[in-house]
């Protein structure tokens, strides 16, 4: 397999296949419960070979990446490039997809609509894959709102219930004005310069237009909304909290990444102009540390903490962008990258624990949706050692506790932000890091719960947690705790990712 | 001063713009929000044709309007089908019903 067909088919594969997962599941239900009665969906399985296939493409085209750095390949007349942000992207999607899938073998099981929810998961990530490739604005924009379509479904996936009807109708509406104020400023561009080109591959003149300016104004707001920036936000704790906790993983690990990713790939294109792009950016990350930090605090409900933990770690990343884009230094940006590697391991792994543990007690409440308040974790090392502890590592990394993974990424961006040495800079990269330590608050309580506290008469009462997820959780467990161990094994991927954006902003 | 095509399109973008960003803002019924959500639509698919005209690429500017309306199009469908499931369950479409989840 040549790397040029691999890419292609590391973009196509997933939306060839999505159709088929669907009608194939459909088909094989309606069948199956008419003839013999019980339902049969191998929707699932069909999803799991799609996801293991993508691997096989993905190993050629890093392997190609790494031996003659970035690529493209032409799809159409469509150019799509695999540059550093590319393939760390690329990575990590197809990574979580995988966990993912496996996780919801048990965790999704006699859903009414499981095929839907394993077409669109792999959709989702056929999409992000295609968006951070793209090296037209256009182009760019069109993918970014494929992408954020598929989670409109997943996120009112139990459209039986309110919570996740009105998550969903907050998270559609917010982000379809948001993706329409990217569209002005796309066309502002597009009126002001002619051309669409991304990412310098062809030279075109940035006029000193006051209209571009705000076309970069309009870039971040309209991105914010799906990058959850504050305070474009609210939609993020109800829609995370409601998804099914997959789709919250890949959601809170992901997507709001690669929205950020888009943001950024705009940004460059008009870097000459609106040159104050990343004091911008590093206000907003300011709002989002502490506002995420502030209300994770007083939430009761587990998944909800963790989506406002999303909020301040999304703060982090932004922070780190942020340091390379007003002083053109490398660590910020490689630091940034890194940490959204970490954060998609390490929420992914919490959420799904979540998800597990929601699933486990769903027989002993009669619901198995009920939220996991934070009081169901009371005693939960008792039941399941292995489970508590997976829980201990994400929430702990989460914190930024060495030597975990989090803590590795975030050690980073607070050195890039006291390289810089602008007084004002270093006060905000101290600030940040009281923040983390104050997110030990919320963190803390949640492993104390589990290891200290007497169980509640529910957990005996708990179903078992499916092999399939242990192994899921084991891995990501693993995974989190050599990623902290050996931090430099990541700098193939962070560093040409974070020279592009240096290189954007700054030239060279 | 005259105004010349270009100038009164723009007006028009703009007018358009305007009112559905307002409206998004302050109406709290679901259907008028995503009636008001075409408004926008329309004027920024209006501010991409006069972006064709006005750099000499109208062929490509229509194709790119054609895909926005498809876009958007989904979003619209997507929109609807979750009011009538909120119709179904809360036998209300005002958002101020709706909301129960907590800040």
């Amino acid at each position: 397999m040549t790397a040029d067909f691999a890419f292609k088919s590391l973009l196509l594969l997933p939306v060839i296949a999505f159709p088929f997962i669907y009608l194939i599941g459909r088909a094989s239900v309606r069948l199956s419960t008419r003839n013999t009665g019980t339902q049969r969906n191998p929707a699932k399985w069909i999803a799991l070979f799609v996801m293991l296939l993508l691997v096989m493409p993905l190993v050629i085209v890093v392997k190609q990446f790494t031996a003659q750095g970035p690529f493209s390949t032409f799809i159409g007349s469509i150019e799509l490039k695999m540059d550093g942000v590319g393939i760390l992207m690329s990575i990590v999607v197809v990574l979580m997809s995988l966990a993912v899938v496996l996780f919801s073998d048990h965790y999704m099981s006699h859903e009414v609509g499981e095929e839907k929810y394993y077409a669109l998961l792999v959709c989702m990530t056929g999409m992000v894959m295609g968006m951070v490739t793209s090296t037209d604005l256009f182009n760019l924009w069109v993918w970014f709102e494929a992408m954020a379509i598929t989670p409109y479904i997943l996120v009112a996936f139990y459209h039986d219930r309110a919570p996740a009807l009105e998550a969903g109708v907050k998270y559609l509406f917010q982000s379809a004005a948001g993706t329409m104020l990217v569209l002005f400023g796309i066309i502002l561009v597009f009126m002001h310069t002619g051309s669409l080109c991304l990412g310098g591959s062809c030279a075109i003149e940035i006029p000193k237009e006051p209209a571009l300016v705000v076309a970069g104004l309009l870039f971040i707001t309209g991105f914010g909304v799906k990058a959850a920036l504050v305070p474009m936000h609210t939609w993020l704790p109800d829609a995370h909290s409601q998804a099914p906790s997959g789709v919250s993983a890949i959601l809170s690990g992901v997507v709001i990444e690669a929205a950020l990713i888009a943001m950024i790939r705009a940004l460059d294109m008009i870097s000459p102009v609106f040159t104050n792009a990343g004091t911008f950016l590093i206000i907003l990350s300011v709002g989002n540390i502490i506002l995420g930090n502030l209300l994770a605090l007083r939430q009761t409900q587990v998944k909800r903490m963790l989506a406002f933990s999303s909020i301040s770690h999304m703060g982090y990343i932004v922070l780190g962008i942020g340091i390379t884009m007003s002083y053109g230094l490398i660590n910020g940006a490689q630091g940034s990258f890194f940490h959204i590697v970490t954060h998609a391991l390490m929420k992914g792994l919490s959420f799904m624990i979540v998800g597990a543990l929601m699933h486990a007690y769903g027989n002993s409440k009669g619901d198995a949706h009920a939220p996991l308040e934070i009081s169901d974790l009371n005693g939960v090392a008792s039941r399941f050692p292995g489970l508590a502890f997976a829980l201990s590592i994400g929430l702990l990394s989460l914190a930024g506790i060495p030597p975990l993974a989090g803590f590795m990424s975030k050690w980073q961006i607070f050195v890039a932000g006291f390289e810089t040495g602008n007084p004002a800079m270093i006060g905000v990269v101290i600030f940040a890091a009281l923040n983390s330590v104050l997110s030990l608050a919320y963190y803390a309580p949640l492993i104390n719960r589990m290891y200290r506290q007497k169980p509640t008469p529910y957990l005996a009462k708990a179903g078992r947690i499916a092999f399939s997820m242990n192994m899921v959780f084991f891995a990501l467990g693993i995974l989190i705790i050599v990623v902290g161990v050996m931090p430099g094994t990541w700098n193939w991927l962070t560093n040409p990712a974070a020279q592009i954006i240096q290189k954007a902003f700054w030239g060279g | 001063m005259t105004l010349t095509f270009p100038d009164l399109v723009l007006i028009a973008v703009m007018a358009l713009f305007g009112i559905g960003l307002y409206a998004l803002l302050t109406i709290r019924n679901l259907i008028r929000i995503i009636v008001a959500l075409q408004v926008l639509v329309k004027g920024v698919i209006l501010l991409i044709i006069l972006a064709g005209y006005l750099t000499n690429q109208i062929g490509m500017a229509q194709s790119m309007a054609l895909t926005v309306i498809v876009a958007d199009t989904i979003v619209a469908v997507l929109g609807m089908a979750l009011a009538v499931q909120i119709m179904r369950k809360k036998k209300s479409l005002d958002t101020s019903d709706i909301a129960e989840l907590k800040r």
